[in-house]
């Protein structure tokens, strides 16, 4: 691996620190209003206008298998882009942009449970804590989380 | 370049297209000029600039066709299919080099000796076969080379550039060896003798040609020649200046006329003297003979320019206006382009960007319209309006670039066809009607490849072979059919066949193979339930798998394919006659009109095309919901209506019951009535906003496999809405009920519906039988107020809609409740209405009926197995008459009774709606003989039976209506009968087919009234003929 920092955009996910690369950050959104779609898969919270394009929100929480957030959150969300298509990944709350190191990249630990090891590129040791590293790709990859769900 | 380049590439592959579809059809008519010359001209220019481009192998290719065109054209060769095949495969190969040449900016690499060798085959005949050994063993032709270039017969010019030089190459023979003798002699009357005489002439005069065609600044110059004339009169030119007869030669403005046409220019005039200079040296003339040939043309040069001039200093009096196109170039192409002046090409990405912008705009005018409706009086209202309008035609404006025939989307099938025929041994006969129909860009590419595979299934299964055909007693030639035309919004078209039809007992071996249907189920299928089955994936019924089709891949793409774009397909088919497919398309699926609507406290659109009508339901209006145990109908215009609560579809009832509840109580309830196909049922909503135009914006993939919206759009005040899709609710609902696969959308299945699957409404009424009438038959179900049933005349009568109704009870012994709310089902005949009191309406649902037990029971036509109980189906028209001592007393009345009963046949399959119309008709003083099919129909008629009258349902199994009054009109006894025709397709185009077959009358099955009206119009105009 090259000895270069990598830039993540960091975001908090009930609780947890996690990390998306900063190239495929396409915009961040404070709450938007969401049109919810009837028999949408659960993941999916609904979609959205932004600046003319229709944008699809999915619930990260939910994507994850996490418990629904507490009613008082911040509730932004981070337009990324899947096969052409413009998504917008519901968070709690979103932090800096942050350079870290190649040298504290860890692989995925084994033992990480099975919808997060889904979606995550790895891990970064930081100080006092770890951030994970949000795959846009598999996150959007409904196949798979289906297949897990199942 | 790379502009010229694509220009190129898009006007050779139209033109190719052209060619393609044109030959064919001069394939077929071998003696049309018109279209000959046209493909030539075609084949032509794309030689030419191919040259021009520098594209060899392309060149190469279109010249070689160009030669077999050209013996056509001058008669020397006759069309024949497999000349066409060979010209089609050179554009074939042509096809391949563009293709290439578009992905890579250059020719692609490529070996075409084959095919130029073939063509030159066609085009050169025996000629070529006589030179042919020269390519087979090239050394030891080559001494005999003289011969061959001196004998008369074999014509050098004509063979193919290549080879002569390599001929020429290997030979040099003669002049070498006579040179000295010829030199030493040096007498001008033997120059040409010494250069090898006439027939060396035509070589050097063909070759000549060649450069110059392959010289790209100097190649105008014999445009508009034919070059095979140039060249015979230039031969004879140089053979007469060089044998020093200069008298014998033709002029010069005859010999150099193209050049001096074209407005040879000096520069041109060397490049042209450099090579003619080449080519002398190439076949290895002497220095001296070439100098002295040379000479011979510079002087003829000085006379062309002389020419020149004058031609054009004639053209500029004649035009001085024009005075620019007097220009050589200009010139060759004044004549086109006053005709391309008119269009031009744009890329389609620009169109499609421009679309695009349109469509923001439109929703941005939404927005400001939006706007405005909810600020009055604005400073802006009037500049919005006019914008508001510039929009609505700039949209119509950039639609309309986008719209092109659908004829284009057919360009390739005659050639398909033609290939199929060839390859598959059978006659087809291709017939394309509405070619001019235009559609959207977008929807015509999408369905080009279904209907091109489509019409492959058509031909390659559809249509049999020959001798098939005429074993089966038809025309040699198959026909197949496209027919496209507008209808109201949609497009269809229809690909008709008159092969053999769809073999339903294959289809079923292979459903249960597959495991699709069980046995039982299959034998419930009507064929037409059974021939939809093509349209699942893995079937093909061919029985080899042919290159053409049979790879069991094909119709359910198509299926999806058409319905992806909105589209819906349908298919009729009956064994040995012939299939005919219907694909209904949308215009356009950009911008839509949709009616916005809110349930709960979202919003949808409704595309506005599936909307029938509005209707506001609440419990004190004239229209309010209904219940029949939990399934809600509503009555309208004196028919049930099926209804879905959107909430309910949308999976929305989750909500807790008690606000539901709640706004149930207050709040009035809007239906919008929809239809698909010919289903038409009504969708509950809570409110209905305005209309607008949205832009369908497809959804997300994750999102797309929900088969209730179509897309979603933008709304005016920047929200995201979903766009609700009738066709996939329909068939959801559908679904449910028939659980035939999702064709609910089709008016096809509306007639099974009809026919087999009856609407049936189940009570029950005294003891405790389960009950059941024909759901159509039931005019409206009420529910009344026990007090208000009054006793006259020892009966029950009940003031409904300011007449007295008689209630009647289904047993004698039945009472009536004694308080409360009695609920009946109201049967209405003509204007007289009447009810039967129930105890409880149980269900309404969908099943056939078979009655398995007649009844002896009067106002009982026997017991079915409906829903897995056994269910008295009551006789309607008996209760009837009960209540009004006879039936028919009304308008609808029959026959009044003179000497005898009029005689009446009946032919339906269903025995349910036999015994339900047979008692109206005796009941109305008629006599019924009722059978079940055309053939015992016709048995009867063998038998010598006379009727006054024939009644024929339309659709039969084995035989249907149409055939059978066909069969009767042929002769017999019945010839003259008068005929109704009964069914459930009412369009004017089913009319008109049954009044073609011979029918007198056409009636909607269950319009009793007007079948009644009917059998008395034809029977008294029987009477009067007679």
């Amino acid at each position: 691996m090259e000895n270069e920092n990598r830039d993540f955009v960091t975001i908090r996910l009930a609780g947890q620190l996690c990390g998306i690369p900063v190239l495929e950050v396409h915009d961040v959104l404070s709450e938007q209003s969401i049109t919810a779609v009837p028999l949408a898969p659960p993941a999916v919270a609904g979609v959205l206008n932004l600046r003319g394009r229709i944008v699809t929100a999915i619930n990260l929480r939910k994507r994850l298998g996490l418990a629904e957030q507490e009613a008082d959150g911040e509730n932004m969300s981070i337009v990324v882009e899947y096969q052409g298509e413009p998504y917008s990944l519901l968070i709690d709350s979103v932090g800096d942009v942050m350079s870290f190191p190649e040298d504290s990249f860890e692989r995925n630990p084994v033992t990480l449970e099975s919808c997060w090891q889904d979606v995550s590129g790895g891990i970064f040791r930081l100080k006092g804590e770890l951030m994970v590293i949000l795959d846009v790709e598999k996150l959007l990859n409904f196949d798979i989380g289906q297949a897990t769900a199942a | 370049m790379d502009d010229l380049l694509n220009e190129f590439l898009t006007e050779t592959n139209e033109s190719i297209d052209v060619v393609d579809v044109e030959l064919v059809t001069l394939e077929q008519d071998p003696t049309n000029k018109p279209i000959l010359d046209n493909i030539f001209r075609l084949v032509h220019t794309i030689k030419g600039t191919c040259g021009f481009l520098g594209l060899p192998r392309l060149e190469s290719v279109a010249h070689a066709g160009e030669n077999v065109l050209g013996k056509y054209r001058d008669g020397e060769l006759v069309v024949t299919s497999d000349s066409v095949t060979l010209i089609l495969s050179a554009l074939d190969r042509i096809k391949e080099i563009l293709a290439g040449l578009e992905e890579t900016q250059e020719e692609p690499q490529g070996d075409d000796t084959e095919i130029i060798n073939l063509l030159n085959e066609v085009a050169y005949g025996d000629a070529v076969a006589a030179v042919s050994p020269v390519e087979d063993a090239p050394v030891e032709e080559a001494i005999e080379m003289p011969e061959i270039t001196q004998s008369e017969n074999v014509l050098p010019g004509q063979v193919s550039l290549e080879e002569l030089e390599a001929a020429f190459a290997a030979a040099p023979g003669p002049d070498d060896d006579e040179e000295e003798d010829v030199t030493a002699e040096d007498d001008k009357e033997d120059i040409l003798t010494r250069i090898g005489g006439v027939d060396a002439i035509k070589v050097i005069i063909h070759l000549f040609h060649n450069r110059i065609l392959g010289d790209v600044s100097v190649k105008t110059l014999l445009d508009g020649a034919n070059t095979r004339e140039s060249k015979e009169k230039m031969g004879d030119f140089f053979t007469a200046y060089l044998a020093g007869k200069p008298e014998k030669a033709p002029s010069v403005s005859a010999t150099f006329e193209p050049f001096i046409s074209n407005g040879i220019t000096d520069k041109q005039n060397d490049t042209i003297r450099k090579l003619l200079g080449d080519v002398l040296e190439e076949v290895d003339l002497s220095s001296l003979d070439a100098e002295a040939v040379l000479a011979e043309y510079d002087d003829v040069a000085i006379n062309i320019f002389s020419e020149t001039a004058k031609k054009t200093n004639t053209k500029n009096k004649k035009s001085d206006k024009k005075a620019a196109a007097a220009n050589a170039n200009a010139n060759a192409k004044a004549g086109d382009s006053s005709l391309a002046n008119q269009s031009i090409r744009v890329n389609v990405q620009v169109l499609e960007d421009l679309m695009t912008m349109v469509s923001e705009l439109v929703l941005t005018r939404n927005q400001l319209m939006q706007l405005l409706r909810n600020s009055n009086d604005s400073a802006f209202s009037i500049p919005l309006q006019h914008l508001s309008q510039c929009t609505t035609e700039l949209q119509e404006g950039v639609m309309k670039t986008r719209m092109q025939p659908v004829g284009n989307a057919w360009a390739k099938l005659p050639r398909i066809i033609r290939d199929l025929q060839l390859e598959l041994g059978k006659k087809i006969d291709l017939q394309m009607l509405g070619a001019d129909t235009e559609l959207d860009r977008q929807v015509l590419e999408m369905i080009k490849d279904p209907l091109t595979h489509m019409v492959r299934n058509s031909a390659d299964h559809g249509v049999e072979m020959p001798a098939d055909r005429l074993a089966a007693g038809k025309k040699e030639t198959g026909v197949i059919r496209l027919n496209a035309f507008h209808e109201g919004g949609h497009i269809i078209i229809e690909i008709t066949d008159d092969g053999a039809g769809i073999p339903v007992e294959k289809l079923k071996a292979k459903a249960l193979k597959n495991g699709l249907a069980t046995e039982e189920e299959l034998d419930e299928m009507t064929d037409n339930q059974i021939q939809m089955f093509v349209f699942h994936a893995g079937f093909s019924t061919a029985e080899k798998v042919t290159a053409v089709s049979g790879r069991g891949v094909g119709m359910d793409v198509v299926r999806t394919n058409i319905e992806k774009i909105g589209g819906t397909v349908d298919l009729k088919s009956v064994e040995g006659k012939g299939t005919s497919f219907s694909i209904k398309i949308p215009l356009t699926l950009a911008i839509v009109s949709a009616l916005i609507v809110k349930c709960r406290d979202d919003r949808f659109a409704i595309p506005q095309i599936s909307v029938l009508e509005l209707v506001r339901a609440s419990k004190d209006s004239e229209h309010s919901i209904e219940h029949i145990n939990d399934t809600p109908v509503l009555r309208l215009r004196d028919r049930l209506l099926p209804l879905i609560r959107l909430d309910e579809i949308l999976g929305m009832t989750a909500v807790d019951k008690e606000t539901t509840e709640e706004s149930e109580k207050k709040k009035d309830d809007y239906i919008v009535i929809t239809q698909v196909g010919s289903f038409t049922f009504g969708i509950v909503v809570d409110k209905v906003f305005d209309t607008e135009e949205i832009v369908v914006k497809p959804v997300a993939p994750i999102l797309r496999n929900l088969q209730t919206f179509a897309g979603n759009t933008i709304l005016g005040d920047g929200k995201v809405i979903m766009i609700l899709d009738p066709n996939g609710i329909a068939n959801q609902i559908s679904d449910s009920v028939t659980d035939t696969g999702g064709f609910g959308a089709e008016e096809e299945k509306q007639t099974r519906a009809a026919d087999e699957r009856e609407a049936i409404l189940l009570f029950r009424a005294g003891e405790n039988n389960r009950r059941a009438v024909p759901l159509s038959l039931v005019a409206r179900l009420e529910e009344i107020e026990v007090e208000t049933i009054e006793i006259s005349d020892g009966k029950p009568v009940v003031q409904y809609r300011g007449q007295l109704m008689p209630l009647v009870s289904l047993d004698n012994t039945y009472q009536l409740k004694t308080e409360g709310r009695q609920p009946i089902l109201v049967f209405a005949d003509g204007d007289k209405s009447m009810g039967i009191v129930v105890d409880e309406i149980i269900d309404i649902l969908e099943d056939d009926i078979n009655i398995e037990l007649s009844s002896a029971i009067d106002g009982q036509v026997g017991t079915a197995v409906i829903n897995g109980h056994a269910t008295e189906m009551i006789d309607v028209a008996f209760y009837i008459e009960k209540a009004f001592g006879t039936l028919g007393s009304s308008s609808t009345s029959g026959h009044t009774g003179e000497e005898a009963k009029p005689h009446i046949l009946l032919i339906d399959d269903s025995k349910f709606f036999l015994n339900m119309i047979k008692p109206l008709l005796s009941a109305a003083g008629y006599k019924i003989t009722a059978v079940d099919s055309g053939a015992s129909a016709l048995a009867l008629r063998e038998q010598g039976n006379d009727y006054d009258i024939i009644i024929s349902d339309i659709e039969m199994p084995d035989m249907d209506g149409f055939s059978f009054a066909e069969e009767v009109r042929e002769g017999g006894i019945w010839q003259k009968t008068p005929m109704i025709a009964l069914s459930s397709h009412h369009t004017p185009k089913d009319f008109a087919r049954g009044r073609e077959v011979g029918f007198d009358d056409y009636v909607v099955k269950l319009e009793r009234d007007t079948l009644m009206t009917t059998i008395v119009d034809q029977i008294s105009k029987k009477q009067n003929a007679a």
